[in-house]
């Protein structure tokens, strides 16, 4: 472990101490190299913190939304009154102008065209709730925005330089729709917001209007008017600041946490970024990334082709999955596997934090065959069907990496010798990841 | 990044000419100090091949030599040929008990083996045997689908050989004082001619059973189909002596 610097991952377990201890009651229900934590509080602090998307699905009245406000109060120092107001519902009858901008009415009667964004669009903490209410056609409203943080209407656009998305989806009943799949895939990772077990959601009952805790009408009345005011987006962001770091002042004086400030989360994503992935997290990885888009027959996994029988290749996760991973995944993967490491004050991105982050950041984007389902649906778990899948994945494939781990390895650099021109023979194996390494080569070849 | 100055040279090209190199998407595992590593189990294989190599060679040899049209009769003259052959060949090569039984389950693969012959491949088994530098030798049969003949030819003195596995017919002739044990049944003609030593068949036997044998034991634990003209030595079914004995006859089959 690597000294602490700054005091940065202290501040940042203290406000993980303080929702669990004081906000969202729950279970510990992941373990990361012996420590303990909540799944839904820690990836949600890690994508406030990694300006990252995560998808928290659950039972109605688990704290999905919840959760996710008071992470996003206390990492970005925004009371909750004014998280609520950016909340974006999901129902059938959402519009545009309710999620992104409306038309400057006054000045339209004018005859000048300009837009009032919606507090949603301007804050740097969105939530979506229920996301999968939306219908299928408006969630393709948000697809970019949600992707690049480019949020347009009319003719103008504001960029959001800093934003996380915390999108909540119930399961599947008679008022939801099926998530698009690109839509789907935008979210880094995906936890369930679970139920706390009978004895703590006890206590959930018994306590006072937690909610109280993080409001501040001062701040919020600041908040509002500075969101509504007709100054240029990029004008408002310092004035954003200023009100963020009064009722961050408030906070820690009231409650003796101490939420975030901007230099404080750009500084925490500097150091974030600095740490390398060791070669085991990268080939253990790579050997992932083998396994959901390898195909020998076709090239490549496709969702609209089906597994040849008899293929070499049954073994692997390639034959029980229809789609490919995307290109999102491996992004997905090393951030989240950057901020767990650093929080965790490791000196580098080791196997350990990717394997605790994969089935998070796995779960929702692959599509598994039917007979897999079928075969796995009973099986006994804690987790909801797909982060188990995913998990029982990463268990699989940590075994086989266990049990070739030097070969891999010895194949990936003799890959980038003969890729640097050496005079070498590929290095040969029975994974997937050696027949991607020879392609990779034979592409430098030709 | 040894041709440095050649590099930027390259850069003032036109793109169209000198394109961009591509990353090394391997970059990372440069530093990794990369030895080829040699996997024993490799060179087990590796050896183990060689050796099959040899042994298929010689089995390949006998059949040109005494089954010249893939067929083959027993005979007493032709055994004899064949074995001397097998014999010439198996000298020559250095193996192990292991090597054998591989070179029995490589005579049913005819990608390996194109031609099993049971006759000629029992009497190249039982050189093999007798030329083995252990005393015992294991050979697990049971999978196999044929059932080949003659194992345990002229099996010597102080050789231990153990069939997992059912054996075909002419198991055990002219055994020279060595010990063979079937761990199955044996067909017919089980140690005919045999001069001295033991064998033991754990369940049934055939017909003939001690046809000319000079001496020796025969233990069968199941039951014996029939006696073979007898010459000397005993024959014992489920411990009790069946040769020499009032009880059963030469040639009676029941």
């Amino acid at each position: 472990m690597e000294a602490e610097r700054n005091g940065y991952q202290k501040q940042i377990k203290a406000i993980y101490q303080f929702i669990s201890e004081h906000l969202y009651f729950n279970r510990p229900d992941i373990e990361v190299k012996g420590e303990h934590y909540n799944s839904t509080i820690l990836f949600s602090i890690l994508t406030g913190l990694k300006k990252g998307k995560e998808l928290i699905i659950g039972e109605p009245g688990l704290g999905k939304t919840t959760s996710a406000e008071f992470v996003c109060s206390l990492i970005y120092q925004i009371p909750l009154g004014v998280i609520w107001s950016s909340e974006v519902s999901g129902h059938p009858e959402q519009t545009e102008e309710k999620i992104v901008g409306r038309p400057d009415l006054g000045k339209l009667n004018r005859g000048e065209e300009d837009v009032v964004w919606t507090n949603f669009t301007q804050l740097p903490a969105k939530i979506v709730d229920e996301i999968n209410r939306l219908p299928e056609t408006k969630q393709s409203m948000i697809l970019d925005g949600v992707d690049r943080g480019n949020w347009e209407y009319l003719n103008e656009m504001i960029v959001n330089e800093e934003y996380s998305l915390f999108a909540t989806a119930n399961y599947q009943d008679g008022g939801t729709n099926t998530m698009i799949a690109p839509l789907v895939d935008r979210f880094d990772v995906m936890v369930e917001s679970r139920y706390p077990g009978a004895n703590l959601a006890f206590m959930v009952g018994k306590g006072e209007r937690k909610d109280q805790l993080l409001r501040h009408p001062k701040s919020e009345r600041d908040f509002f008017r500075l969101l509504k005011s007709k100054i240029h987006y990029e004008k408002k962001l310092p004035k954003m600041d200023e009100i963020s770091n009064g009722f961050g002042e408030y906070v820690h004086g009231t409650l003796g946490v101490k939420p975030l400030r901007r230099e404080d989360r750009d500084q925490i994503r500097a150091e974030m970024g600095d740490l390398l992935m060791d070669l085991d997290a990268s080939a253990f990885t790579r050997m992932l990334l083998a396994e959901f888009s390898f195909c020998e027959r076709y090239g490549q996994k496709r969702s609209v082709e089906t597994c040849e029988e008899g293929c070499h290749y049954t073994g692997y996760f390639c034959h029980e999955i229809k789609n490919c991973a995307s290109n999102r995944l491996p992004f997905s993967i090393r951030q989240y596997a950057q901020a767990l490491a650093w929080l965790l004050q490791d000196p580098e991105v080791d196997i350990e934090h990717v394997k605790s982050v994969v089935p998070y950041a796995l779960g929702h984007r692959v599509q598994w065959k039917e007979e897999v389902l079928a075969r796995k649906e009973r099986s006994k778990r804690d987790d909801p069907f797909p982060i188990f899948l995913a998990k029982d994945a990463v268990r699989a494939i940590s075994q086989r990496y266990r049990e070739q781990s030097d070969h891999l390895k010895d194949a990936l650099a003799a890959g980038s010798r003969i890729f640097q021109g050496e005079e070498l023979e590929p290095l040969e194996g029975d994974h997937p990841l050696y027949q991607e390494i020879k392609k990779d080569l034979e592409g430098r070849r030709r | 990044m040894k041709n440095l100055p050649h590099q930027n040279k390259d850069l003032a090209d036109p793109p169209s000419r000198n394109p961009r190199p591509i990353r090394n998407p391997f970059e990372e595992f440069k530093v990794y100090s990369f030895v080829k590593t040699d996997i024993p189990l490799d060179r087990i294989v590796e050896s183990t091949e060689v050796v099959m190599d040899e042994i298929r060679r010689g089995y390949e040899k006998l059949l040109e030599e005494e089954a010249k049209e893939l067929v083959w009769m027993v005979q007493y003259n032709t055994i004899i040929k064949a074995y001397e052959v097998a014999e010439r060949y198996v000298k020559e090569i250095r193996y192990s008990a292991e090597d054998i039984e591989d070179f029995c389950f490589a005579l049913e693969d005819t990608q390996r083996i194109p031609y099993l012959i049971p006759g000629p491949a029992g009497l190249y088994i039982s050189a093999l045997s007798n030329y083995a530098q252990e005393a015992e030798i294991v050979l697990k049969l049971s999978e196999l689908k044929t059932e080949i003949n003659l194992l345990g030819f002229r099996l010597p003195k102080g050789k231990r050989l153990i069939i997992e596995g059912d054996t075909g017919d002419f198991t055990g002739i002219g055994v020279e004082g060595g010990e063979l044990v079937v761990e199955g049944n044996a067909k017919n003609w089980t140690g005919a001619g045999m001069r001295s030593g033991k064998i033991l068949v754990k369940k049934n036997i055939g017909l003939h059973t001690g046809e000319w044998m000079m001496g020796g034991e025969i233990h069968v634990e199941g039951r014996v189909r029939g006696l073979g003209n007898i010459v000397e030595g005993k024959v014992f079914e489920r411990d009790k002596l069946v040769y020499p004995g009032k009880a059963r006859y030469p040639s009676l089959y029941y």
